[in-house]
């Protein structure tokens, strides 16, 4: 008996000193479907997102403290790596793919231009360790963390423990992307009939159904499957694509489909970011596809379009710009929590 | 709530479980294996064992052909550099009789999909590829005069969880005595079915991912005190 009460002293010792951590709910904007993600084994806290921003915006995943997620990843750009055709790492090195926006990832279900990640907890495993990224391993970030007092706070915070571990450090790096939810775009208020759609942006609209939509399904814009949309290959860096993964050759040259939403912002195109503007693209689809026999069914008869045409579809496309993401002020640089 | 946990407490205290102790050892040419040491292979040839590190999952144990007990959260990654990693203790019900010891060399496919895992499957253990998503159920690293690689190293990171390269392995043994299960690896017998000069790695799932796991998984003997 006396061994119980020693339990129930202890019990008591560690809920009194138990926080309520703030659940932060995800809502699912208006017509967008059930999210992939199982947020039930990863609940949403104000904490954990504060502390998966400043893991984002940190060098310290670096090999030197150098690079952070957002080297590559600016949310000025719909966190994608604007100006760059291959985005570059550690020491200058150059990779051999283009930085993808992060938008809607709740929705993803499988990640990098390839599908090589199954899960958003693990995506960023891929980048912390590549040499030409962050060239770092988890177990050095757990140690370099830990000599942290703003990281000893911040694990605090989100978890009630000061203990750092791999698990947590991907799970809170999650919760901070799982927020970036573009869904306020020029698009979502007309479909929400708060506007109307200029001339020329119905006229796009109307082609972009006829042309795109198979692939950059509405509303995510995208089936998050993979295709061979035409792209030639580039012997400067034989990129097979999801062949490399499933080493199936029906998988050559097929990449992942990518979102259109927030496209103005994030130039340069396709998984090599070999076309800098949104004409080059459209160009590659009405005259540049590269015929092959897993080309992508939806392209085997060439896309028409005129010139008018390009302009209205473009016109279209610049609705999905959403200035709010841009701007969000819980995507920025965490500038309160590094000035200390 | 706080009551609840203590009188949850106060039950499971009286609950009683039998202690069933697990333990796995490792030599060569039926020595102790010690890492880094250099051991002769074929009478010419010299061997050294860097890294040996692999997972046991999925332990349950049977009696007549049925599942009589199983292991919740059944993930052990075995060190042969950690020595307390080799060794431990299974809590079964109490009463359980058992003929039978079963696990899976390695990590199934549903854990494989399932996100940021923590413990012995955190991925800070380096046993998570980096990239493309999976554990590496088996790792096997060293160095032999054998080798043609760079530094004469080899390296089998073992894994694979999807078809066609699932490499996950099935291991049983009839148990002559209950309460002890100790298990044997001699590395010698892996090693010497090894071709170094055709062939020093393997880091993807593969074919011969899959063929050497399963060479692995007959090497795991049962020992008999």
């Amino acid at each position: 008996m006396k061994k119980s009460f020693i339990l129930l002293f202890i019990y008591v010792y560690l809920f009194s000193s138990f926080r309520i951590l703030n659940e932060k709910s995800f809502i699912v904007p208006t017509g967008f479907p059930e999210p992939a993600y199982d947020f039930s084994k990863n609940i949403l806290t104000t904490e954990k997102i504060e502390l998966g921003r400043a893991l984002f915006y940190d060098p310290i995943l670096s090999r030197d403290n150098s690079i952070s997620c957002s080297s590559c990843h600016s949310v000025y750009n719909s966190f994608a790596h604007t100006d760059h055709d291959l985005s570059h790492g550690i020491d200058d090195l150059i990779g051999t793919r283009n930085a993808p926006a992060l938008i809607n990832l709740a929705w993803h279900k499988s990640f990098m231009w390839d599908g090589a990640v199954n899960h958003l907890e693990v995506q960023a495993l891929a980048p912390i360790t590549h040499p030409k990224e962050m060239d770092e391993s988890m177990n050095h970030i757990v140690f370099k963390l830990s000599q942290s007092d703003l990281y000893t706070k911040l694990f605090m915070n989100a978890y009630n423990d000061t203990s750092i571990t791999g698990e947590k450090i991907l799970k809170a790096l999650t919760q901070f992307q799982l927020i970036f939810v573009s869904s306020s775009s020029r698009y979502d208020s007309m479909t929400q009939k708060q506007i109307k759609f200029t001339y020329q942006e119905e006229n796009g609209y109307n082609l972009f159904k006829k042309n795109c939509n198979t692939c950059h399904a509405e509303p995510l814009f995208s089936t998050y499957t993979f295709a061979n949309n035409g792209l030639g290959l580039d012997t400067t860096l034989n990129d097979f694509g999801r062949m490399q993964i499933t080493k199936e050759r029906s998988d050559s040259l097929k990449f992942k489909i990518p979102t259109l939403r927030n496209i103005e912002y994030s130039p340069p195109y396709m998984h090599d970011g070999r076309f800098k503007s949104l004409f080059a693209v459209l160009n590659h689809y009405t005259s540049g596809i590269h015929q092959t026999t897993n080309l992508a069914p939806e392209l085997k008869s060439p896309i028409i379009l005129s010139e008018n045409e390009k302009v209205d579809l473009i016109a279209f496309l610049l609705t999905l710009s959403d200035k709010k993401f841009i701007f969000n002020p819980d995507f920025s640089y965490p500038r309160e929590l590094f000035a200390k | 709530m706080v009551f609840c946990v203590f009188l949850l407490s106060l039950y499971s205290s009286h609950g009683q479980n039998d202690t069933v102790h697990f333990e796995i050892n490792f030599t060569f040419n039926k020595e102790d294996l010690q890492l880094n040491k250099y051991y002769l292979l074929n009478g010419t040839d010299s061997v050294e064992i860097n890294t040996l590190k692999f997972y046991i999952s999925a332990i349950s144990l049977l009696h007549n052909g049925e599942t009589v007990w199983k292991e919740a959260n059944s993930f052990h990654l075995i060190d042969a550099e950690l020595n307390k990693s080799t060794k431990f203790d299974l809590a079964v019900k109490e009463g359980v009789i058992y003929d039978k010891f079963r696990f899976n060399l390695g990590i199934d496919s549903l854990t494989n999909v399932s996100g940021a895992m923590g413990n012995d499957l955190d991925p800070s253990k380096n046993m998570y590829w980096t990239w493309q998503s999976g554990y590496i159920n088996f790792k096997l690293e060293g160095r032999s005069n054998v080798c043609l690689a760079r530094k004469n190293e080899f390296k089998f990171h073992l894994g694979g969880y999807q078809f066609p390269y699932n490499c996950i392995q099935q291991v049983e043994f009839t148990l002559p005595q209950p309460d002890l299960i100790h298990l044997q690896i001699d590395l010698a017998e892996i090693i010497s079915e090894l071709r170094f000069g055709e062939l020093d790695h393997i880091m993807s799932p593969s074919f011969s991912a899959m063929e050497l796991s399963s060479s692995i998984a007959k090497k795991i003997r049962l020992r008999i005190p």
